[in-house]
């Protein structure tokens, strides 16, 4: 191929540390580039890496960027805006006698025992939450009127409290949101340079303090978002980008810049919304349907299921104990990384995080002011890292003040030495990260052993084994692109709309024209939206599900359907997979005895096909290695097996050819990655620089594709 | 066990594993069960035990079953001896026995490792019905156990794996509602998996080196736990509380009294000294008050303290059968539970001079309705507990306001309201108001959280409304110079304009639909003299029309001049500065 035909896509995920960038070409070539966040701006360091990768290309600027097609752009300033509480002002239309439900959450406190633990603060201060005397029914009938005189008062307040945002949520507008309507019209014609709102846009659904926590949610970082895309676009124009931006959104789809700063809450779980998509991809290299993915960062560890390739959603969501109730992927996000720090309790029980060090001052061995022993100074004393070799020698690591510290903050007090206190460390952390793989499977009704487990970030491949150990995952991959994982799985997002209706009625008093009729609307919202969005209509792909229940239960299990199913009225076929799912969940189903369903919500996903890069394999054609060629050194390392420190050979992954066999106990080494074999495992080389590691006990034919799945109970 | 050497890592994997252990029973009960009070109100409770019934851990729901489930597992432990068999399933609730209230029916199952009796997984939850007199269990008029339950004690309903089904129809035959055996079902399911991972975590560190560490974390929770009573000065110190009403008698009382005896790293709850039982169902049982004795302790200790046999080991529990607080057989005792908040009351009272900055003043009360009646649009029964209506506000405490809404401290923010709109489709009653309420904090340096207005339209013909609780005749107390906070009420105004003021044990039948239901879920207790409060604090509950400007001005000392909504700071300090020379 020519080089001027030469396109490029590009996946940009921009984390607390580091802004993650994946360039892939349309002749299969790719390029891995890490630069550093800018958290007070981070289109600033989205940026910088765009010029950083074309001086790595050894091209100008402008031709670089003119064979970017596409740009797919994962985003944490939703995500920060809420966690530091700097949204915008923002007020709330609501209904009078309800001006309380956002601050209650219905009446919660998650720490029973603890009586200084506060509620949060809500993102609507009281004092902004204004009511009208309207009211609409359970039925949707209206009983009292919107009244123009109180939103005349409404509009006075906003003006002299200088609020910038609006959030309008009315009882009952799920029925009918025709008060809604009015509201919103009225304050957008009084207040053009407002951000305002209103529940029936967001999340047409049943269920107020969801409705307007989710509704309050978008208008608090609308404005935000607002302002960031503007700038990051007009940031763009300067440098001359004709191709396509998209956002990353918090179901796993893409999103216009256009459509995202309506919806903004869309974008709240942007940064790791990725993973399981990439996840999916890799799992069906290797021939795989189903997969757990980690990822480990410095602060956080995410895990994700995918099932028959499928990412599973939920609309269980929330943020900082507040409830989002967008569909938004199952990402269980626990307080374990290479930052996370050890301390002991008042029982001398050893803990590791939540807290962590952050990048500053960091883990004791980065030697900038961090005083508190992490993970990473425990994986850098157990020898998993070589203090020359981080980040591929960038960095030095203080492996002798690591020690020094861990020994005399935890060893000390424990009756143990640096080293025994690292091993402590690293045991105590893998059980936390177990404990969210299990809670992301076990109890989502899933068994993890019939999985592959798909590790990502810097430090995960080190702590993958004892996790898989710990739940009997026979089998963990290490995609070569690890290190920016998600970066990876943005350029493999499609454009992804999700639209809801409640209708709530006994299952078998459905009326068929209703029912058409709602899955109806929700197409055509779904169409004009994609058709904004440039997709043609044979691209575009429908997935409907249903909210049921057993009459008298409260929880509603979420039921992924056809669309010929609907359009074609199979109730019958539904019921009977009603049965089977909740059998599947909750282990029993009440078919015999003739129970009666209910219906709660009518859901469609409307999916917009885009295009895909051709291989997402970090290609390098120095691969070719045999491991006795990759063999850098022998090094004293913790094997957890035994107990021990044992001297392990350490080889070079970046050299290593495909269909290389290594041996565990032993070290492979990357500059972005580094993977810690146990001496329960042995592993592979696959094409495109990935690794297969299995577990020698429970796979002793070796690995084989799809060889650890029985493929029962998945459906 | 001489000779395992305690491993500290293996310490802190055990604890982590027991904890998952029994969380994950939990959220399997709450995604299965079918009752609302287990999987919406969550009252249930899920256990590990070991051979001898002592506690590895448990994940209490609600505080109020804190206590609930060991002196159960001890008494079964004692009643079979060694005639207890892998695939056992053992089913309870006897009051007289060690059970904590009639309704709350627990399952045991053993867990044998190579043969050998490990230990036990519990699941103990609180039925929709429990056989007896009236639906749901609880009846004002009953003197005895009998017209309030079916006695359940200790008994096999699996014997090595089999279902004894003779056993299981004569139980079931005794309950109204066949939702009752499901969540049975769900509970013997919870303890399956409670027993197969704890199988496993034992088979893989092996007998011996579970034993060691088991006991180990036993002595590390009580070292944790005795430290923390030996902070408290040494001394006898006296609480009392009052009980008003036993459903039977107007303008009855009764006292619970609080003897707390610290002695270095002991401590010992003595209510010998309290009412003589009543001849109605307001009568505690021992386990039920030494949960409630339990949970308000642990209120006021570090809340990372594991929840082991450890943690309880350093208590010493005196409630002795004939009074209040553990009535002799066959005595009546559903409303056991709900004399949790005048027990916790009686111990922060005592326990404030020694512990002044761990109490909290006076949390709201349980007030609460159950409605039952017809829904005319679906033609079908509905049942409600009015959980929006029943919660108040916190207690104050040193250095931080009590907790609006979060209801009575039996279950300390574990109870979730109903969605309005869920609410609005399964009953046929419409709210109108559910808000914080104005001035319903107690006054204090730390502002008592707030109460919370209920209003509702009561719809549907001939509507049974059954009220039980408290709280409505003496106010929540203030601590320090705190103040209280207004009474619980219940009032309904029936559309022919009579009102009626309910009392706090009661029935109303044939409710008409239009009649408009008004309750008062009162405040917590403030702390700390009020004028002491922060003036922008007081600003900002001013601004957020919680606190009115006369109660700002009449009990914070903080002036407002006209029309601003700022206090005016000098006229606030000399108003302030006046109070203290005249105090």
């Amino acid at each position: 191929m020519e080089v001027s035909e030469r396109k490029y896509k590009l996946g940009i995920d921009v984390g607390g540390t580091f802004t993650d960038f994946f360039l892939v070409g349309n002749d299969g070539s790719s390029l891995v580039h890490k630069t550093l966040s800018t958290p007070e701006d981070s289109s600033v360091g989205f940026i910088r890496g765009i010029h950083e990768i074309a001086e790595k290309l050894n091209l100008p600027l402008s031709s670089f960027i003119e064979k970017i097609d596409t740009i797919v752009h994962g985003t944490t300033v939703a995500t920060n805006a809420m966690l530091t509480m700097k949204g915008a002002k923002t007020a709330l239309v609501t209904t009078e006698g309800f001006r309380d439900a956002l601050e209650m959450r219905r009446g919660v406190r998650e720490e029973r025992y603890n009586n200084h633990y506060r509620n949060v603060k809500p993102l609507v201060p009281r004092y902004l939450r204004l009511c009208l005397n309207e009211r609409i029914d359970a039925t949707g009938q209206v009983l009292s009127a919107v009244d123009r005189k109180e939103l005349d008062a409404i509009v006075a307040k906003l003006k002299s409290e200088k609020v910038e945002a609006v959030a309008i949520c009315l009882m009952n507008s799920y029925l009918n949101n025709e008060h809604e309507k009015q509201v919103a019209r009225y304050l957008r014609d009084a207040l053009p340079g407002l951000f305002i709102c209103a529940s029936f846009e967001v999340l047409p659904s049943i269920r107020f303090y969801e409705r307007v926590s989710t509704t309050c949610i978008n208008a608090y970082i609308g404005v935000v978002i607002d302002r960031y895309l503007e700038s990051l676009l007009d940031k763009l124009k300067k440098i001359h980008f004709k191709g396509v931006l998209m956002i990353m959104q918090s179901n796993g789809g893409v999103v216009t810049p256009e459509v995202a700063r309506k919806i903004a809450a869309v974008t709240v779980l942007s940064g790791p919304a990725a993973a399981p998509i990439a996840g999916s991809y890799y799992a069906r290299l290797l021939g795989f349907d189903h997969c757990i993915t980690m990822d480990m960062g410095g602060t956080s560890f995410d895990t994700s299921l995918v099932v028959n390739a499928q990412c599973i959603t939920s609309t269980e969501g929330e943020i900082d104990r507040r409830r989002i109730a967008l569909p938004t992927l199952d990402i269980i996000t626990i307080g374990a990384g290479g930052g996370s720090i050890g301390w002991i309790d008042q029982g001398g029980l050893l803990k590791m995080g939540p807290q962590s060090a952050g990048s500053l001052p960091g883990p004791v061995c980065y030697d900038r002011g961090g005083e508190k022993p992490a993970c990473t100074d425990a994986d850098l004393i157990l020898g998993y890292l070589d203090p020359d070799y981080f980040a591929g020698g960038k960095y030095k690591l203080d492996k002798e003040k690591a020690a020094e510290v861990t020994a005399s903050r935890l060893g000390e007090p424990l009756g143990l030495n640096a080293q025994q206190a690292a091993a402590g460390m690293y045991r105590v952390i893998n059980m936390n990260m177990a404990q969210g793989v299990r809670q992301v499977s076990v109890e989502r009704g899933y068994d993890p052993r019939e999985f592959l487990l798909i590790c990502a970030g810097g430090a995960g491949a080190i702590h993958a084994g004892e996790i898989c150990r710990e739940l009997e995952i026979p089998m963990f991959m290490v995609p070569a692109v690890a290190s920016i994982f998600c970066a990876a799985g943005m350029l493999l997002g499609d454009l992804k709309h999700d639209y809801v209706r409640s209708y709530i009625c006994k299952y078998s008093d459905i009326d068929r024209k209703r029912f058409l009729e709602l899955y109806r609307e929700m197409q055509e919202e779904a169409e004009n939206t994609l058709s904004e969005e440039g997709i043609e209509t044979s691209k575009i792909e429908f997935y409907p599900s249903l909210d049921l229940r057993y009459a008298g239960q409260f929880h509603e299990v979420p039921l992924e359907v056809s669309m010929e199913e609907i359009l074609e009225f199979r109730l019958d076929d539904i019921r009977e997979a009603f049965h089977k799912e909740h059998n599947r969940k909750f282990g029993y189903e009440l078919r015999t005895e003739g129970t009666e369903l209910e219906v709660i919500n009518v859901r469609l996903r409307a999916v917009g096909i885009t295009e895909k890069p051709v291989s997402l394999s970090a290609s390098d054609t120095n691969k070719t290695c045999s491991a006795q060629q990759a063999f850098k050194t022998m090094r004293m390392a913790y094997v957890p097996e035994d107990d021990e420190m044992q001297e392990l050979p350490v080889y070079d992954g970046d050299v290593l050819g495909e269909g290389v066999l290594i041996k565990g106990p032993a070290i492979i080494e990357q500059v972005n990655t580094t993977l810690f074999l146990g001496s329960s495992y042995h592993c592979e080389t696959i094409t495109g620089g990935s690794f297969i590691v299995y577990n020698k006990t429970l796979m002793p034919e070796g690995y084989k594709k799809k060889s650890l799945i029985t493929e029962n109970n998945m459906k | 066990m001489t000779g395992i050497k305690i491993d500290t890592i293996l310490l802190s994997i055990f604890q982590r594993a027991f904890k998952s252990i029994t969380d994950e029973m939990s959220i399997s009960l709450t995604k299965t069960t079918r009752s609302p009070i287990l999987c919406e109100a969550k009252d249930f409770v899920t256990g590990l035990y070991d051979a001898d019934g002592n506690m590895l851990e448990q994940t209490e729901n609600l505080p109020i079953l804190s206590f609930s489930l060991g002196p159960v597992c001890k008494v079964i432990i004692e009643q079979y001896g060694d005639r207890i068999f892998p695939g056992d399933v053992i089913i309870h609730n006897d009051v007289f026995s060690m059970g904590n209230q009639n309704n709350d029916v627990a399952i045991f199952k053993p867990i044998f490792v190579e043969g050998k009796l490990m230990g036990w997984s519990a699941a103990k939850g609180h039925q929709a019905d429990i056989g007896g007199a009236v639906q749901g269990g609880y009846n004002p008029n009953a003197t005895e156990v009998w017209q309030e339950a079916l006695r359940i004690p200790a008994v096999k309903i699996y014997e090595k794996g089999v279902l004894r089904k003779d056993v299981w129809d004569l139980i079931f035959a005794n309950i109204r509602l066949n939702i009752v055996q499901e969540d049975i079902k769900a509970q013997i399911g919870a303890c399956s998996l409670g027993e197969r991972r704890l199988m496993n975590l034992i088979s893989k560190y092996g007998i011996d080196r579970f034993e060691a560490h088991k006991q180990e974390l036993f002595n590390r929770t009580e070292r944790m736990m005795r430290a923390e009573i030996a902070s408290v000065p040494n001394g006898v110190y006296e609480g009392s509380s009052k009980v008003y009403y036993d459903g039977k008698h107007p303008g009855s009382e009764f006292e619970i009294k609080s003897h707390i005896i610290v002695n270095d790293e002991d401590i010992v709850f003595d209510f010998s000294q309290s009412s003589p039982q009543t001849n109605g169902f307001v009568n505690g049982t021992f386990t039920s008050s030494c949960s409630a004795i339990t949970l308000t302790f642990l209120q006021m200790v570090d809340p990372n303290i594991p929840h082991n046999e450890g943690m309880i080991k350093p208590l010493t529990y005196l409630v002795p059968e004939g009074t209040i607080l553990n009535a002799s057989y066959p005595k009546a005792t559903t409303f056991g539970n709900h004399l949790c908040p005048q027990i916790a009351d009686s111990i922060f009272k005592a326990l404030g001079p020694a512990m002044p900055e761990r109490v909290t003043a006076g949390w709201n009360h349980l007030l609460c309705s159950l409605f039952t009646g017809n829904h005319p649009a679906k033609g079908e029964k509905y049942v409600d507990i009015c959980f929006m209506g029943l919660k108040g506000g916190s207690g104050a405490l040193y250095g931080d306001n009590g907790y609006d809404h979060i209801g009575m401290i039996d279950a300390s923010g574990g109870l979730l309201d109903q969605d309005y709109e869920m609410y609005e489709q399964q009953t046929p009653h419409r709210i109108i108001r559910h808000e914080f309420l104005k001035d319903s904090g107690g006054a204090g340096t730390w502002r008592g959280g707030l109460g919370v207005e209920t209003i509702i339209r009561l719809g549907g013909e001939n509507t049974t409304m059954v009220v039980f609780g408290d709280g409505d005749v003496e106010e929540n107390y203030g601590l320090f110079g705190g103040k209280g906070s207004v009474l619980n009420s219940i009032e309904i105004s029936y559309p022919d304009g009579k009102t009626y003021k309910s009392l706090s044990k009661d029935i109303i039948e044939g409710i008409p639909a239009g009649t408009i239901y008004r309750q008062v879920a009162g405040g917590g207790g403030g702390y700390g003299p009020p004028h002491e409060r922060d003036p922008d604090a007081v600003r900002e509950d001013v601004l957020n029309e919680v606190v009115s400007k006369e109660m700002a001005l009449r009990e914070y000392k903080v002036v407002f001049s006209e029309g601003s909504s700022n206090p005016d700071l000098e006229k606030t300090a000399k108003l302030r500065a006046g109070k203290n020379t005249v105090a």
